[in-house]
């Protein structure tokens, strides 16, 4: 059998593992045995464990429980019911009015939680009943929330960069503060688009009559701002350099516990809960990394991406064609598979490609959250649009399509991106330099 | 008899791996405090716990192992469900059947290796590169018990889903997803 028949019969068996239910992780390592078997000699056993054991107990990968924990304490200290009260004063007064509460809230939730799935339930269980009765229209409660949520995996601490900075040995730091402009330029995006709709069609934005002062305003919001400025100091002790993401993300639990005991919601259950929950969670991350790692090693010994590497070398791709297939790609490849599991296997087969063609693995990395960010609501098929359907029972073309504008605008980032790589590097640089 | 064992010991384990969570957060702490302390106490010595950062890295990865089978009968590990759930009920039992099957024998296989690993660095007695070097294959062996737990787990599951002719997993999400 030749080298290429090989390699389509080891994706095909992995597509077949995947939707037959095979875990992730497991898919993984077991496609990467079955290629060493079939085309290298190395000892594939003793391989495998060096390759599990080193991997798997890295200072810097120790920060991805500290995430996750610190994201499961606030996710239980009642941070998203004040969500709506705390945020609706502050933007009653722009153009599109309420409905940035939806941008804005899954921005901060999803800062925290790291998850879009968990963000759109969350933030959309307690907004879609309130924005529905005050009369905003379905369609652009839906598309906010669906897209909005997708801001998780890119706005830091983001567990999904962690992924990306273990596997690719990437500095965690610098992704962060990588992800800090695309993020905020996609927020802006996003809630731009809704007050320029707003302006255009004004009858479609019922009235806010209600006024606030300062004072109200800051009372309204006054569980907010400690987690704002907790997720603030986080970020910016790593920018500066003073702590390391496993250091910021440690005292980040500690700052949360008592963040939770002063708005009277930290209980010895609720840190059990909290820490069972990030226990496993960091458990199924961890796993699937290890997996991942196997599976790069063995492609080395299998040669399979450096013969790709060169296959797409031939066809002389400048490297916007090639960016763009590859979006192609992931989109594809995210309607089935969460972004985790995206990240690993681009990792582990396609990185020595996008490094032969000159593409910056710091900017990939930001270009490929966006990337899954977008496949998560991709019309009809997105994961994010499976929840919203879940949550609210509107049929999932409709949500698809309330979505699509917002997809649109995710694409259009990835194409700024693409044009302006400085939106991605300019803040990473600026930290070297210091 | 055996159950209620088999259940206790994939819920201890997994206490145990939370507790190491915790103690990796109290470890960086004390570190992070030790640094102000260093940096703002007017202390002449340099305050820092020995090879902290490695002992974070396994006691993650202890944590990481040990969790492994608890994770599973929880319905954590990741798994695509857009075409299982979707599977008449008894193609469903053949797909988890098959699929409990490799990934037992699987796991299987990497725990012998592992096992391998942790005996090699015993008889050689390698040690940890830190300051404070310690034998390597103590920390190497939570990775192998957690291990032998995830195989136990898994023959365990595929018996039981042998045996009562549906999927073990199907409560388990069922579960979660009224949850969320």
């Amino acid at each position: 059998m030749t080298e290429i028949a090989i390699t389509a019969l080891l994706l095909l068996a992995m597509i077949v593992m995947l939707a037959a239910g095979v875990w992730v992780a497991f898919a993984l390592l077991i496609t990467g045995i079955a290629a060493m078997m079939l085309l290298s000699n190395a000892p594939i056993g003793p391989i495998l464990a060096t390759t599990i054991w080193g991997h798997s107990h890295s200072w810097a990968l120790a920060a991805l429980p500290m995430f996750i924990l610190m994201g499961e304490i606030l996710l239980r200290s009642r941070l998203s019911d004040d969500m709506f009260r705390g945020l609706a004063p502050w933007v009653g007064r722009l153009p599109g009015k309420l409905l940035h509460v939806n941008i804005f809230g899954c921005a901060i939730f999803a800062a925290v939680s790291g998850s879009s799935a968990a963000t759109a339930a969350t933030i959309g269980k307690m907004s879609i009943p309130e924005l529905t009765n005050r009369g905003y229209p379905e369609s652009l409660i839906i598309g906010t929330l669906a897209g909005s949520a997708t801001l998780g995996l890119l706005i830091p601490p983001s567990i999904i960069l962690i992924v990306y900075g273990v596997a690719t040995e990437q500095s965690i730091a610098r992704l962060f503060i990588a992800g800090i402009i695309p993020g905020a330029m996609l927020v802006l995006l996003f809630a731009a688009y809704v007050a320029i709709v707003s302006v255009t069609r004004p009858k479609l934005i019922p009235q806010e009559t209600e006024r606030f002062t300062l004072r109200q305003k800051l009372s309204a919001s006054k569980r907010l701002i400690p987690i704002f400025l907790l997720i603030a100091g986080v970020i910016g002790s790593i920018y500066l350099g003073v702590a390391s993401p496993t250091d910021a993300a440690a005292v980040g639990v500690v700052f949360s516990v008592v963040l939770a005991w002063w708005n009277k919601s930290l209980s010895v259950a609720m840190l059990k809960e909290s820490l069972l929950g990030a226990t496993i969670t960091s458990c199924m991350i961890a796993f699937i990394l290890a997996g991942a790692a196997f599976l790069s090693v063995s492609m080395g010994f299998t040669g399979i991406p450096r013969d790709l590497a060169s296959w797409i070398g031939s066809f002389d791709l400048s490297s916007v064609a090639l960016l763009a297939a590859l979006t192609v790609f992931f989109i594809i490849l995210g309607c089935f598979l969460d972004g985790i599991s995206v990240v690993v296997l681009t990792t582990s087969i396609i990185m020595p490609m996008v490094e032969q063609s000159g593409i910056d693995p710091l900017w990939f990395g930001i270009y490929l959250v966006i990337v899954v960010e977008m496949s998560q609501i991709t019309p009809p098929v997105g994961f994010n649009l499976f929840v919203i359907q879940g949550l609210t029972g509107i049929d999932i073309l409709k949500v698809a399509k309330y979505a699509l504008p917002f997809f649109l605008l995710l694409l259009l980032a990835v194409i700024a991106i693409v044009i302006f790589p400085p939106i991605v590097t300019f803040l990473p640089d600026l930290m070297t330099r210091n | 008899m055996i159950r209620k064992a088999l259940d206790r010991l994939y819920i201890s384990s997994g206490a145990v791996a939370s507790l190491l969570i915790a103690g990796i957060c109290l470890l960086v702490c004390t570190q992070v405090l030790f640094n102000l302390i260093t940096r703002f106490g007017g202390l002449s010595i340099n305050l820092t716990i020995p090879s902290y950062g490695d002992f974070a890295g396994y006691m993650l990865a202890a944590s990481s192992f040990l969790a492994l089978a608890y994770t599973l009968t929880q319905g954590g590990h990741i798994r695509v469900n857009l075409v299982l759930t979707r599977l008449p009920i008894g193609a469903r039992w053949v797909a988890e059947m098959l699929s409990l099957c490799a990934c037992a024998v699987v796991s299987g296989y990497v725990t012998f290796y592992m096992g391998k690993l942790c005996w090699e660095s015993y008889e050689f007695g390698d040690l940890s590169p830190g300051i404070v070097a310690i034998p390597i294959w103590i920390p190497q062996s939570s990775v192998l018990v957690g291990m032998i737990i995830l195989t136990v787990a898994l023959f365990d599951c595929l018996q039981r889903t042998i045996t009562s002719r549906a999927s073990v997993f199907a409560a388990v999400e069922l579960r979660k997803e009224g949850a969320e």
